[in-house]
């Protein structure tokens, strides 16, 4: 069998395992487009009238707005989140350093579950964007082509993310709580929860430096192009470089051996 | 030696000022079962993990299967199987799904099934590896290690946590591999496994070897000499009774120990000695020296145990 066919074959097993813990497609598949509803719900009775979110010198509705943003926020949890807990986990409970032991390149056994976050990330996008369109988000012809470029640049950079952060995370506990608690705060501030133009500028500044802004504000303007792609520079950059900068900490910083039993 | 499966020649190991391993040196033939035992913090995982292509060593040579082990290849790989000390395999698939997926991994795999029965699991080959007992999952870790049909099988503590029995069953199975031809490297806790298994021992004691050899080459079980033990009688010395065994005794609290090459005629007499003088040899015994007797001697201050 040829080294991608190992990936394939390592992917498929670790996505048996995954849908063996419902917690995981509970936070995975399930969470993200309760969270639309839940959003939708809310600010639909909150007010006459359509309700509008202003940013980056553009308007969109709040549906096609929370839709986008949560969006984002399940890219986060489906890639950054369950990379990171899965790699330490693994680490920590010796699998890492089992299937280094064996003849497959070791690489294998990281693009399988990169693989396995990438079909997570379809999947969640897919339910994310069926239950907004179910309280009326819409997206453009042009701007589905902006939706899926950022949903691959989010999940590549996620990805990155997710790896290089098992460089500081000693337990299975410690990635299980870092990683999706970052992903709630930096929501916040994100325009993922709350629309950007209702934070105040300096909150919405340090929001972007961190990736989840760029990530929901490039598939908020996908939502919102109209006649263009919506492709923003800035915003691609911005995930390019995040992307760049975990490929090197992960490259460089990344163990296969458990680190807390060290003896 | 053209046939030996492991060469170890004056290896070193340090982390930083700490030398873990001192030069050690011994080989390990084709088919043999080689025992590696010491107290823990001897050098016993770092050695092994050395052995394994794990770990790069500080000085010496060593030669695993005829390749440098600090230089780990695809091919070297398939040719050795490896059960570690700390290793889970992943808790949500199956039995038969983790065996499977670890065939995939190598050229020239034992059949799933069969090694699935060879370490005893076919009662839970449908069963998820998170729900098995330690003793069923070490199993799961010996037959993930051998699938690749490996010529040589690293074996770091098989058996620890096992009940008496599963241990049984552990050391059947072991043989097995034995019979199979497979060369292979044992560490253990315990002493009577490796008296069981192992054809050679080595013990290791603050990274230096301590002892290398078959057991009645360092002294233990059959065909070494005699050690018969009795409770001192009241009434009598040391002095008589080597008088009368022509032989050294050595006295630690109330307990006589004599060494003999072989010990019908000192048993005649001692029990002659003492049915006629009245006395009663509590807790006579004539036994072989066991490998765990050598290993205390030889590591001392009770550091084996934990």
């Amino acid at each position: 069998m040829g080294d991608l066919g190992l990936v394939a074959l390592q992917a498929r097993y670790s996505l048996v395992a995954l849908f063996r813990t419902p917690r995981a497609v509970i936070f995975g598949v399930v969470f993200p487009p309760l969270l639309v509803v839940i959003f939708n719900s809310i600010f639909a009775k909150s007010g006459s009238g359509p309700q509008v979110t202003h940013f980056d010198g553009t308007t969109l509705d709040n549906q096609s707005y929370f839709t986008a943003g949560i969006m984002a926020y399940a890219i986060t949890l489906s890639s950054f989140s369950t990379l990171a807990i899965a790699l330490t986990t693994q680490r920590e409970s010796g699998q890492l350093k089992r299937y280094r032991g064996t003849p497959v390149p070791a690489w294998t056994f990281i693009a399988a579950l990169v693989v396995r976050s990438i079909a997570l990330t379809c999947l969640t996008v897919a339910a994310t964007y069926a239950a907004g369109a179910a309280y009326g988000a819409s997206i453009s012809g042009e701007g589905v082509v902006g939706l899926v470029v950022y949903a691959v640049l989010g999940t590549a950079t996620m990805c990155a993310l997710g790896i290089g952060l098992t460089a500081v995370t000693p337990t299975a506990e410690a990635a299980s709580a870092i990683a999706p608690f970052s992903a709630v705060l930096l929501s916040f501030i994100s325009g993922v929860f709350v629309p950007i133009d209702q934070i105040g500028s300096t909150l919405a500044d340090v929001g972007r430096v961190f990736p989840l802004a760029h990530l929901a504000e490039g598939l908020q303007q996908s939502f919102a192009a109209n006649g263009s792609t919506g492709l923003d520079a800035g915003n691609v950059a911005a995930l390019a470089g995040w992307m760049l900068v975990a490929v090197v900490v992960a490259t460089r910083r990344f163990r296969w051996e458990p680190q807390a039993s060290r003896g | 030696m053209a046939g030996d499966a492991i060469e170890v020649k004056d290896l070193r190991k340090s982390y930083g000022s700490n030398e873990a391993v001192r030069g050690i040196s011994f080989e390990v033939a084709t088919g043999e079962v080689f025992g590696f035992l010491g107290p823990n913090g001897a050098g016993k995982t770092t050695t092994i993990e050395i052995l394994e292509g794990y770990r790069q060593r500080t000085g010496g040579e060593v030669c695993v299967l005829g390749a440098d082990p600090g230089k780990p290849t695809r091919a070297w790989r398939e040719r050795i199987g490896l059960v570690l000390q700390e290793c889970e395999l992943d808790p949500t698939l199956t039995v038969h799904e983790i065996v499977r997926l670890f065939a995939s991994f190598y050229p020239h795999p034992r059949p799933i099934d069969a090694t699935i029965e060879l370490v005893g699991l076919v009662a839970k080959a449908g069963s998820r590896a998170g729900s098995l007992s330690g003793g069923q999952r070490r199993r799961l870790d010996v037959a993930v290690g051998i699938i690749g049909d490996p010529e040589l099988v690293f074996l770091d503590e098989p058996t620890t946590g096992f009940d008496p029995s599963a241990r049984r069953d552990a050391w059947n199975m072991i043989e097995g591999l034995k019979e199979l031809g497979k060369t292979i490297f044992l560490t253990t806790h315990y002493m009577d496994e490796a008296e069981h298994l192992a054809d050679r021992v080595a013990i290791l004691r603050h990274g230096e070897m301590v002892a290398l050899g078959t057991m009645s080459e360092l002294g233990a079980g059959s065909g070494s000499k005699t050690v018969i033990r009795f409770r001192m009688p009241d009434g009598t010395g040391p002095a008589e009774i080597e008088r009368l065994l022509g032989a050294k005794l050595s006295v630690s609290g109330d307990i006589a120990t004599v060494e003999v090459d072989q010990p019908q005629r000192p048993l005649h007499r001692l029990t002659g000695w003492a049915e006629e003088r009245g006395f009663v040899l509590e807790g006579l015994e004539a036994v072989h020296p066991r490998l765990e007797d050598i290993f205390l001697e030889l590591t001392g201050d009770g550091a084996g145990d934990g």
